[in-house]
């Protein structure tokens, strides 16, 4: 492996600066034997250096600290000039080649422990993979693009490019403006996750801490029919499963009409939304052995870091219909104890007076 | 387990038009029920609503104290009505200080016993009681288990005096000796002497009974708070099962049928004891052959302390323990016997029970900061020091002393019956203690006198009317709560004893205002799981036999000695209880689903109705209209 393209088992979290965030994590938890669809990342290298290859570094910057963060019609007008510069421009072979390397070699691994015929072409998932530790000026930043059902070297290389261009979205070239040129530069470092496609009919996100309360024994999950894009984006309303992770047990549900699904395209490219047929819209779309082998996963995602996670997974299901869970990201809950606190102010007076009290009453009797 | 949209919105708390136009029903107007004319002769002054008193006691809230008291107290049974409140009263407020609690005002109306509290100490005096509190509550925290113990000893040591109290004969002479040697008080002096020292007993048992008691609950409170803090979503449930113990003395009586069940097994009597009914059954029966007499002598051996166990609650005289009437326990006999044959070896796990408190505490532990072990481990040892005190001062006082102190009271009215005053026994209860008093002067003259008392002339149609009102009492159905809705409800031993949240005032004024559903109940999840059948309604102690087999138990509350009727049902559902409740425990113990505290239970449920208990989710749906009525 070259130093453009890391494959997901060589990587841990440590590998972040290069790598982003979230194939950091992926790498992660590879090495902790999680189940994780196999894939590789393209680094950050490889937008440096492609953007140093030429002029495109400088061009990018003077597009970026040009505009106008107060006019929309000039915030468009830079985007489509940045985008049109990062599609347009020649990339380097030494990084197009690996990038295509690498796909190729993961597509003909796949088609072959598989079995299926045509090995340079299995189905990809290309995200984004933000290097900046906080979510929220990733998400400003444009730093949160996937393309799904991506198929073939050359439709990979294109989707890497957009997702690089994808740093220039009118409100990303906004957030950037006021920046110095260092800062500007450094805001927009990206590597490219490249996963295998989960073949999904269920998706969702699990939270292994309340998301209401922040009660840390309580698991969380909401899922929705087909990929997990629905959930994520909120299109739909999904099923909602409270467990406790005592057990774990299952606590309550709540049913919701699930309207919508993303599955994949006809013609085996790209992703299509459609409408979920009456007959599966208000049944529950995990069974009880489904949320006992997601739960059980998710406490060992939360084990491995130590702390709360909100974790993005897919469930595949063999031919024989045995359920099989997939990870696709794992992120620390970081809202939990502010949730916690908020909480804890229902506490009345008179309550903790008293317990103030009895606390002082019974310093000393340590048993 | 599943919840649709629908059913979450009706969950929510509707908006209120305006809290000054809802209240509840003013104590000076709630009327008399027809029959029951002259009903406040029964209860002495100071128990109850004074016309003079209105606008002080009208502009308080008052709740209905069900959970001890759901019956119609009885004239006399008010010694321990008005015994139970002097004791917290007087802990709280005297004793120990409790800085923010004092405590309850108390009345009767229509014969149901209310209670309001005693407006919480202003800052400055929670203050000045807060330094006493610390000095005071913590001696106790610190020497616990030795004060404990001694508690221990000076409540056998009422029992027994309560027990063994003299009542003199009455004879018609003097003994001899009362005239060569000690020249003391006659009988007629003991006599009424005798009878101060039981009502002192029965006084003085509260003290006892409260001494450690809120100390227990604040203790325990404190772990609850910092539980809920820590994770906002556990259940009370979950919060008890790591503080409370697995060998608790109500479960006793039951371990000692189960042991007398075994027992006739190993000595080839089995079958006799199975085919008994009643204790005449069971001497007619085994009365012959040695191991007969052996199972006998294991009987009674058990009876003392272990079956002072009474039918109810303890608080009323007419509920009875398993020593006054031995057929529940000897059917439950019979039942443990047919389960023993079926490979059942009626032990209850206790090393598993334990094993698996521990592994739930090690759980909520591993989701903590190592910041926040300390307190959590310092308020669960202080939990569990004081629970089992908690836990376990019901069997000794509600069950064990009173048991004998009924009982005495009747070997008062059994004397004053054989002097003509009434035919019954029980009718002794249909007077004050006041007027027990003056029966017992009027017969103390008589017979002094060596003439005929009073009361045979006066008592039977007092006691008849009584009977009457009593009736008519009984057939009206209380309102959980009088006076103005409560500006809020925080004191948190209220809301942790009596299960009075500011949800459950709202459900209680929506009944109250016709809102409440029909076939759909709410209360607090008891224990998990969901089960279905009949339901069979269980008012009184004495209705318990009807109980069938897979029929599910609804009652007003359950008393511990209902314990083996749980082998029958298939769940429980209760008008009261909070998170300590009797019901949940045991419920839990069977693995039978329960829902506590619906408030209207048994005013809703009909028996033969199908109903679901669902035990996750706390609520109660009837599935069809139909009766056996």
């Amino acid at each position: 492996m070259g130093k453009y393209t890391r494959k997901f088992n060589e990587l841990s979290s440590t590998d972040r600066p290069l790598v982003g965030g979230k194939c950091a994590s992926l790498g992660e938890m590879v090495q902790a034997g999680l189940p994780v669809p196999d894939g590789f990342a393209v680094t950050v290298d490889a937008y440096e250096d492609y953007r140093d290859a030429s002029d495109l570094r400088q061009q990018l910057l003077r597009i970026v600290l040009g505009a106008d963060a107060q006019n929309n019609d000039s915030l468009q007008q830079a985007h489509d000039e940045a985008v049109e510069l990062i599609l347009g421009r020649e990339l380097p072979p030494a990084i197009e080649q690996e990038i295509r390397e690498t796909y190729l070699e993961l597509s003909r691994q796949t088609a072959q422990r598989r079995g299926v015929g045509d090995a340079d072409r299995i189905p990809v998932a290309v995200r984004s993979s933000a290097t900046d530790e906080d979510g929220d000026a990733a998400s400003f930043a444009g730093q949160q693009e996937t393309y799904l059902w991506v198929v073939g070297e050359d439709d990979v290389i294109a989707k890497v490019r957009e997702c690089w261009a994808s740093l220039y979205t009118p409100q990303a070239i906004a957030y950037r403006s006021g920046m110095s040129a260092a800062e500007a530069s450094d805001a927009s470092k990206i590597a490219v996750a490249v996963q295998l496609m989960a073949h999904a009919d269920v998706a969702g996100v699990t939270f292994t801490v309340s998301p209401r309360t922040g009660d840390r024994s309580v698991i969380a999950i909401n899922a929705s029919w087909g990929l997990g894009q629905a959930v994520v984006s909120g299109e739909v309303t999904p099923d909602e499963y409270w467990l406790n992770k005592i057990g774990p047990t299952l606590t309550s549900t709540r049913i919701a009409s699930k309207a919508h699904e993303y599955v994949p395209a006809p013609g085996g490219v790209g992703v299509e939304l459609r409408d979920v047929e009456d007959s599966r819209r208000k049944v529950a779309c995990l069974s009880e052995p489904e949320l006992m082998q997601l739960a059980d996963i998710a406490l060992r995602v939360e084990k491995h870091y130590g702390c709360p996670q909100d974790i993005e997974w897919a469930l595949e299901h063999d031919a024989d219909g045995t359920p099989k869970v997939m990870l696709l990201q794992s992120r620390p809950e970081t809202n939990w104890k502010k949730r916690k606190e908020e909480k804890g102010k229902n506490t009345t007076k008179a309550t903790s007076n008293l317990l103030g009290f009895v606390t002082a009453a019974a310093k000393g009797s340590t048993k | 387990m599943t919840t649709t949209d629908s059913e979450l919105n009706e969950n929510s708390v509707p908006v209120q038009n305006g809290p000054q136009e809802r209240s509840f029903p003013d104590p000076y107007e709630i009327e008399t029920p027809e029959g029951a004319e002259g009903w406040e002769e029964m209860y002495a002054y100071h128990n109850r609503f004074l016309p003079t008193r209105r606008a002080e006691d009208s502009a308080k809230t008052w709740f209905r104290n069900s959970l001890h008291y759901p019956e119609v107290s009885y004239p006399f049974d008010q010694v321990t009505i008005d015994g139970a409140f002097t004791g917290t009263g007087v802990t709280n407020t005297r004793v120990f200080a409790l800085p923010p609690a004092k405590g309850l005002d108390v009345r009767v109306i229509n014969g149901y016993t209310y209670m309001s509290t005693i407006p919480s100490p202003d800052d400055e005096e929670q203050a000045r009681r807060a330094e006493e509190f610390g000095k005071r509550a913590g001696y106790y925290f610190e020497n616990w288990d030795t004060l404990y113990a001694e508690w221990e000893g000076r409540v056998t040591g009422a029992i027994r005096a309560v027990h063994e109290l003299e009542i003199p004969p009455l004879s018609e002479f003097e003994a001899i000796e009362r005239v060569t040697a000690d020249r003391g008080p006659s009988q007629g002096n003991l006599l009424l002497s005798a009878y101060h020292r039981l009502l002192e007993h029965g006084d003085q048992i509260w003290t006892l009974h409260s001494e450690f008691l809120n100390l227990g609950y604040a203790a325990y409170l404190q772990f609850l708070t910092l539980c809920k803090e820590h994770f906002p979503e556990i259940d009370d449930q979950t919060i008890s099962r790591m503080v409370s113990g697995v060998d608790v003395l109500l479960f006793r009586p039951d371990d000692e049928l189960r042991a007398l069940a075994r027992k006739a097994e190993e000595l080839g009597v089995g079958d006799l004891v199975q085919a008994a009914n009643n204790e005449e059954d069971l001497l007619s029966s085994l009365g012959d052959s040695e191991a007969g007499k052996a199972w006998l002598a294991s009987l009674d051996e058990s009876k003392d302390p272990w079956f002072n166990f009474s039918y109810g609650s303890g608080m009323y005289h007419s509920h009875r323990s398993w020593i006054d009437d031995l057929r529940l326990p000897i059917q439950a006999i019979g039942d443990y016997i047919v389960r023993l044959r079926g490979g059942d070896d009626l032990r209850r796990p206790l090393d598993k029970l334990q094993a698996e408190r521990d592994e739930l505490v090690e759980h909520y532990r591993s989701h903590l900061d190592e910041d926040d072990l300390p307190a959590f481990d310092a308020a669960l040892g202080l939990s569990r020091t004081v629970f089992p005190y908690v836990e376990n001062h019901n069997f000794y006082v509600e069950h064990w002393f009173l048991t004998n102190f009924w009982n005495k009271a009747r070997e008062f009215s059994t004397l004053l019956q054989t002097w003509g005053f009434w035919d019954d026994v029980e009718d002794i209860f249909f007077l004050r203690r006041a007027e027990v008093e003056e029966a017992i002067v009027d017969l103390q003259m008589a017979w002094a006198a060596g003439g005929k008392p009073q009361g045979g002339y006066h008592w039977p149609e007092i006691i008849k009317r009584r009977k009457e009102i009593y009736e008519a009492l009984s057939n009206w159905n209380p309102p959980p709560a009088l006076g103005p809705v409560p500006g809020e409800v925080n004191e948190p031993l209220t809301i942790m004893l009596w299960g009075i949240t500011p949800e459950t005032v709202e459900r209680w004024l929506t009944a109250q205002d016709g809102g409440s559903s029909r076939t759909h109940l709410t209360g607090f999840a008891g224990s998990p799981g969901i089960a279905e059948g009949r339901a069979r309604v269980v008012l009184r102690p004495d209705q318990l036999d009807t109980v069938q087999e897979g029929e599910i138990l609804v009652s007003p509350v359950t008393s511990p000695s209902w314990t083996p009727v749980f082998g029958r049902i298939r769940g429980a559902v209760s008008d009261i209880g909070g998170i300590m409740c009797h019901a949940a425990i045991v419920s839990r113990e069977y693995g039978l689903p329960a829902v506590v505290g619906t408030g209207f239970g048994t005013s809703t449920i009909k028996t033969g109705q199908l109903i679901r208990v669902d035990g996750d989710a706390g609520t109660v749906t009837i599935l069809d209209e139909s009766t056996d009525v």
